[in-house]
């Protein structure tokens, strides 16, 4: 997976973008750790997510005029179309689910767009080991229909005159026991109807997200297509898998795989993605089980030291793995090791 | 993308043990059986990695643990996170086996009090109309189609399943490009 760019969400108002985002970290009081391997596997719907969280601001007018609503609770309106409203429930959403995009303590907003996505990078990468907490479904999954809830209403609230964000802002720090909603003019007003639109909202915005996902979906128009494309993508893709595990089997008379496979292979995945990274590093953590076939020696990497990941030389990579390799004692492998050894280093060197 | 790679080469570390376990426990296996060592090794992996945190990881690992023959590899891979994957799965396993009927009927249930009071909202809507009632029969037609298709799916609400979705593409299309990678390497590391 190529990485996308960057820069995508960058063409927002400035200040409208500081505030939302403020907001945003006003919601996401506790920032929870850092980001596990889901968005850094995810990283289309990622820039789509800040895209759909950022793309609603240029188009919304802040400060719409309140037609004159019914005494009680105050029912303002959701801005512009209510694609804004739609799109910040989206990033309310998702910055409670990709937090490392959204939670960091990052003082300069007015650049927040690039930064914010640029700090997750880092994030990640000290935190490779993905953390306990979940990203994509909270563990109190029966609470979802309420938080969520209110942190859309309270963006809307934000979004509604950026003039009073600030307010807002304070207001909504705690919790808030009633769920004020916003009504767009015209539509019925009672508390179901506006719980099965959130819903609705809700489930046409991760849809949005599928579509960008699956590709040649983003023309579809129309949830029965969408879900047919998506349901076909699945099948194709557990497909993929089988005739993959077939092949696998297939090439290997017995499933053994040895460390010349698990080195070319690694050179594979490692010229597809991320040149200068080098797998072997991360055999040390293995834990060999004694009662293994002597075979299975070379797992013992116990020599190696901890990758250091950035600022890496391919050449030193290339260097110590095989002389740890070429330590042991496993006379039957030697010879194949030497010449996988010169084989890696010849296309090291491609 | 600098984490990416890292996890697919924890997932590839992973798989990587489990086939050698698999190796060592039986001698000869047909292709068969290969096959199914190697995809059950894959997604046993698949599912360690994502640390259990997501439900189709959870159902996944409950459904093979449910396999009395898997044991040794679940417990190989699994191992390390071993009290948060028993817990997960216990409770998968629980969920899935005695209340998703249950689930279901009181949803049903749900539904048809709910549909007694808004049942005159309801015929303001356009309900009557043709279209709106076939797109709304395909729709569910194909959300139950989805549910099948991804792990642990049967009792998620639409909002939940659109997510683990998500999700689940995610990491397959991780997992498929790690197996294709190793597939092509071993291929031509045997000289095919």
């Amino acid at each position: 997976m190529e990485p996308s760019s960057l820069t995508l969400a960058g063409s927002t108002d400035a200040a409208l973008e500081s505030v939302l985002t403020e907001e945003i970290r006003s919601l996401m009081a506790p920032p929870p750790e850092s980001t596990s391997s889901f968005t850094a596997l995810l990283e289309l719907p990622r820039t789509r997510a800040i895209e759909l969280l950022h793309s609603p601001e240029a188009p919304n007018s802040p400060g719409v005029a309140v037609p004159g609503g019914p005494a009680g609770p105050p029912l303002r309106r959701l801005g512009g179309d209510g694609g804004g409203g739609f799109a910040l429930a989206v990033g309310s959403d998702l910055a409670a689910r990709y937090p490392a995009l959204f939670g960091e303590k990052n003082d300069s907003l007015e650049t927040s767009s690039q930064k914010v996505k640029s700090e997750p990078l880092t994030e990640s990468d000290s935190n490779p080991n993905s953390s306990p907490q979940p990203l994509v479904s909270d563990p109190t999954v029966e609470n979802k229909g309420q938080r969520p809830t209110k942190r859309k209403d309270r963006e809307k609230k934000a979004k509604a005159s950026a003039k009073k964000s600030k307010n807002e802002s304070s207001e909504d720090a705690e919790e808030l026991p009633y769920v004020h909603v916003r009504a767009r003019r015209g539509q019925a007003t009672d508390s179901h109807s506006l719980a099965e639109r959130a819903r609705r909202e809700k489930i046409n915005a991760r849809m949005k997200l599928l579509q960008e996902l699956v590709p040649g979906c983003s023309k579809i128009s129309g949830t029965a297509s969408v879900l047919d494309e998506i349901i076909n993508h699945v099948q194709s893709l557990q497909r993929q898998v089988e005739l993959l595990s077939m092949r696998l089997a297939a090439a290997n008379p017995r499933v053994d795989f040895n460390m010349d496979n698990i080195f070319a292979e690694n050179m594979s995945l490692v010229d597809s993605n991320f040149p200068s990274m080098v797998m072997p590093f991360m055999w040390p953590e293995v834990q060999v089980n004694e009662s293994r076939q002597p075979y299975h020696q070379q797992w013992q990497f116990n020599s190696l030291p901890q990758p250091v990941w950035g600022g890496e030389q391919d050449n030193h990579n290339f260097i110590t793995p095989e002389n740890s390799l070429l330590s042991y004692d496993s006379p039957a492998n030697s010879v194949s090791l030497h010449s996988r050894a010169t084989e890696n280093g010849a296309m090291q060197v491609d | 993308m600098h984490s990416a790679s890292s996890i697919k080469q924890k997932f590839l570390k992973k798989w990587i043990m489990g086939l050698q376990l698999c190796n060592s426990s039986k001698k000869n296996m047909t292709i068969m059986e290969r096959r199914k060592a190697i995809k059950l090794s894959a997604d046993l992996a698949l599912a360690s990695v994502r640390n259990c945190t997501t439900r189709w990881s959870r159902a996944l690992v409950a459904s093979a643990s449910q396999n009395d023959d898997n044991q040794a590899l679940l417990q190989h891979i699994i191992g390390s996170d071993a009290a948060k994957h028993k817990k997960a799965s216990i409770d998968v396993v629980a969920n899935s086996t005695t209340s998703v009927a249950k689930k279901i009927a009181s949803k049903k249930i749900l539904k048809r009090s709910w549909g007694i009071r808004r049942v005159r909202k309801l015929s303001n809507v356009a309900l009557k109309d043709p279209p709106y009632s076939i797109a709304k029969r395909l729709v569910k037609k194909r959300t139950q189609l989805l549910k099948n298709l991804v792990p642990g799916g049967e009792s998620m609400d639409a909002i939940s399943l659109i997510e683990e979705t998500l999700d689940y593409m995610v990491w397959l299309r991780a997992q498929v490009d790690v197996m294709r990678s190793l597939a092509r390497a071993s291929e031509r590391l045997d000289g095919k």
